[in-house]
């Protein structure tokens, strides 16, 4: 056994940690500061990047090879490890700017998109809906039928989360065999239509995906059953990853307030009231820790890892909310304001609660397993 | 990084596997009736005590079956290589002891050593190390006081000098088989001293004029420990364990890294009460519904119990500071079988509080592993005291 990270990994960790430092949480200041001194009544606008800002930083992102991770090495990135990846994400995780690696699954770039997603000219988002209940694609509304001029999909309409992708990857079931196939669709794709955008409790929004009478040709067809588990199972360990970030800003944050914030002539650090709520988060980001990166290292040497991959998305986002709680409840007013990042976090990590399966679904399907086991 | 253990603990892993297999499995159906000192470690104090003919039979199996895995070079292997032990590390012993937590019975691989007794020096060495190492003397340890349990640095025994010898006077409450032990590891300190200062260690024989076991205690778990009476004890500077006024140290590498040992027990314990469920409700399809979810999350739970063991392991093997390491396996893994077996309780119902029941016999012992050994308030200190010391940069990556 030897749980220290290689020189190599060690190295894309730092990368990823002074990019994080110098390019995100350097701009956090700018990003969280409210423009108006009064704001009109209603809901507060929903936050977003300067365009110019963003473009910027997925160049410079792009020049240390923390944009887009899965690019393999014909089209000059360095193929990171799943290991590799759980270290970048958690460091992007620190920062509440929304900027982080794309992820896009590996066999995308084996198809004609290859070059435009490796190039940034495409951008491709999951049409995965019906896997954020029970963190897999069992029976699906959507159902094809293959002829020899192409695939014809059945009128269907889901949810998807990046409204703006120029292409979706679009799971259904064949007709009669119930094979899962994996559908590449473009935007602009006849029959598809994007409408109904509207913002979600996060910063980021929800569209509508609608199929009226589609039909697409045969090699988009790009996938099946194990491609469509293992960009799940990607998701859910970047969603874990991230959280891993989040808590420890949380953590760390939360420290540094205890220490200097003194309340009835005693600072909050004496208090066993603060005192206790880090020592039970410290465990919980620690046991989540290192389950991602076990469940990561797994990944790398081909051992089964879908199962994990659920389980550690459930237990980092499940405790990195809890220290977004923490973080606001020991920052007090100042916790729940938006001029710092804890309540952006604390809507954040509700919602990836929610996404890549449910908690009570994926510990139901343990509990099956389990009871199927001998 | 790499997760699996090496080639050679691997093999040693697969004997221990084998034992499991052939040995204690087989013996299970039996050990649910036996006595509720057949939980945990306690059985291995009535070798020399009880007449009991039922205690006695299943102390036939457990010394048989010591015998055989002596026979299969499983002894002595967390002893230094000095004392002709395998001296393997941390991990490796989590490892086996993760193999034995498959099977309830009892049994443990020997012959365990008080850590602090490798401070032994001259003729101490012949007289209490090697007999402990070869399993021939037992030792108790004598911290806890009347006043003074989770708070140690608030003991009032003392152990006055006159001449060559210390005069000690107190009382020590709780050490676990001093009614059977040959010594005990007492600890006293100077007079004039308060706190962590002055603070000694003794040897002291059982039968030493002054020194008298009053009473052994029953516990929920079937632990016995006993309440201890110095008056006048005269012990000789010899009988000193390390340096004189030397002894809050021993005190706090006592245990050492055999803290980690209660983490991977636990997990194993509160998998096979989950098994058990798991039999009950196999022909319980509506129940099996209510439930199922709830098996699910604390095998998740135990999974993330079983690698904060095996982490906390690996850092003492790379002889990192493991304090809050430990803290953190103590914490996790009692609570977490307390409420694995408070959930199986609620699935089994009233029949499973029968004082024979297997569930019974680890709910009553779970409730006191959240005590022993620094309760879980301590444990919480410790880590937020760490937390505090060392910031958010203390759960960084090695």
């Amino acid at each position: 056994m030897d749980l220290k990270l290689t020189e190599e990994e060690r190295l894309i960790k730092g990368t990823a940690a002074q990019f994080v430092d110098r390019e995100l949480i350097a701009r956090e200041g700018a990003y969280l500061r409210q423009a108006e001194p009064f704001l009109p009544p209603g809901d507060p606008a929903r936050r977003d990047l300067d365009p110019a800002v963003r473009a910027e930083l997925v160049q410079r992102a792009g020049q240390v090879g923390l944009w887009i991770l899965e690019l393999p090495e014909r089209f000059g990135g360095s193929g990171p490890s799943a290991l590799a990846r759980v270290l970048i994400h958690r460091e992007f995780g620190r920062s509440v700017l929304p900027f982080k690696p794309v992820s896009i699954p590996e066999f995308m770039f084996e198809t004609k998109y290859g070059q435009g997603l490796s190039d940034g000219t495409l951008s491709l988002a999951l049409a995965f809906d019906e896997a954020h209940k029970t963190g897999g694609l069992g029976p699906l509304q959507t159902l094809y039928r293959q002829e020899p001029d192409g695939c014809i999909l059945r009128d269907s309409s889901i949810s998807v989360s990046n409204a703006k992708a120029d292409m979706f990857l679009f799971p259904a079931r064949e007709q009669g065999t119930e094979r899962l196939g994996l559908f590449a669709i473009e935007r602009d794709a006849p029959g598809l239509t994007v409408s109904d955008e509207v913002d979600l409790t996060t910063d980021g929004t929800v569209a509508r995906l609608t199929l009226r009478q589609c039909k697409i040709p045969n090699e988009q067809l790009v996938g099946y059953e194990y491609e469509a588990g293992a960009a799940i199972a990607t998701e859910q360990l970047n969603i874990a990853a991230r959280c891993l970030g989040i808590a420890m800003r949380c953590l760390a944050s939360s420290i540094e307030h205890a220490r200097n914030r003194v309340t009835f002539g005693r600072r909050l650090a004496e208090r066993q009231a603060i005192q206790w709520m880090l020592a039970d988060l410290s465990i919980a980001l620690r046991t989540a820790t290192w389950q991602t990166i076990e469940t990561a290292w797994r990944a790398d040497q081909n051992v089964p890892y879908f199962d994990e991959a659920g389980l550690v998305k459930k237990r980092a986002a499940k405790m990195a909310f809890q220290a977004a709680d923490t973080a606001i409840q020991i920052h007090g007013g100042y916790g729940v304001s938006k001029e710092l990042p804890f309540e952006a976090f604390y809507r954040e990590t509700r919602l990836m609660r929610l996404l890549f399966g449910r908690e009570e679904e994926l510990d139901r399907a343990v509990g099956e397993r389990f009871l199927a086991s001998v | 990084m790499e997760f699996r253990i090496s080639s050679e603990e691997e093999s040693l892993r697969k004997i221990v596997e084998e034992f499991v297999r052939d040995e204690l499995v087989r013996l299970e159906a039996e050990f649910t009736h036996a006595p509720d000192i057949f939980e945990g470690s306690r059985w291995k104090s009535r070798v020399k005590t009880s007449q009991d003919p039922d205690i006695q039979r299943y102390l036939g199996i457990m010394l048989e079956l010591e015998k055989k895995a002596e026979a299969k070079g499983l002894w002595r292997l967390d002893v230094p290589k000095e004392y002709g032990g395998a001296e393997i590390g941390n991990v490796a012993m989590i490892a086996l002891t993760e193999e034995l937590e498959k099977s309830s019975i009892p049994f443990e691989l020997g012959n365990h050593v008080s850590n602090i007794l490798y401070n032994c020096k001259g003729e101490q060495i012949d007289k209490y190390l090697w007999p402990c190492i070869r399993g021939e003397k037992t030792s108790a340890f004598g911290l806890s006081e009347p006043a003074s349990g989770a708070d140690p640095s608030m003991m009032q025994t003392t152990a006055a000098p006159d001449g060559d010898y210390f005069v000690i006077n107190g009382t020590k409450m709780f050490p676990t088989f001093a009614d059977v032990a040959d010594f005990v590891q007492l600890f006293a300190r100077l007079p004039g001293t308060t706190g962590r200062e002055g603070v000694t260690c003794f040897i002291v024989d059982t039968g030493t004029p002054g020194y008298r076991v009053v009473r052994s205690i029953a516990t929920i778990a079937g632990t016995e420990p006993c309440e201890l009476v110095f008056e006048d004890c005269r012990v000789h500077k010899s009988q000193v364990l390390g340096e004189v006024g030397n002894g809050w140290a021993l005190n706090q590498s006592w245990l050492g890294n055999r803290r980690f040992q209660v983490g991977i027990r636990a997990h194993g314990k509160a998998r096979r009460v989950l098994r058990i469920v798991r039999d009950l409700l196999r022909y319980e399809a509506k129940d099996a519904e209510k439930f199922l979810g709830r098996i699910g999350y604390f095998l998740g739970e135990l999974e993330a119990l079983r690698l904060l063991t095996y982490l906390g392991a690996w850092k003492a093997d790379q002889k990192l500071d493991v304090r809050a390491e430990a803290a953190n396996v103590k914490l996790l893994g009692t609570e977490l079988l307390h409420q694995v077996v408070d959930f199986a309780l609620e699935v089994a119902g009233p029949a499973a509080m029968r004082k024979h029941h297997v569930l019974a016999r680890v709910f009553r012992h779970a409730r006191a592993t959240r005590i022993v050994e620094g309760p879980s308030e301590i444990q919480r200190h410790i880590i937020q005291r760490a937390l505090f010391r060392d910031g958010a940069a203390s759960l960084e990556l090695p």
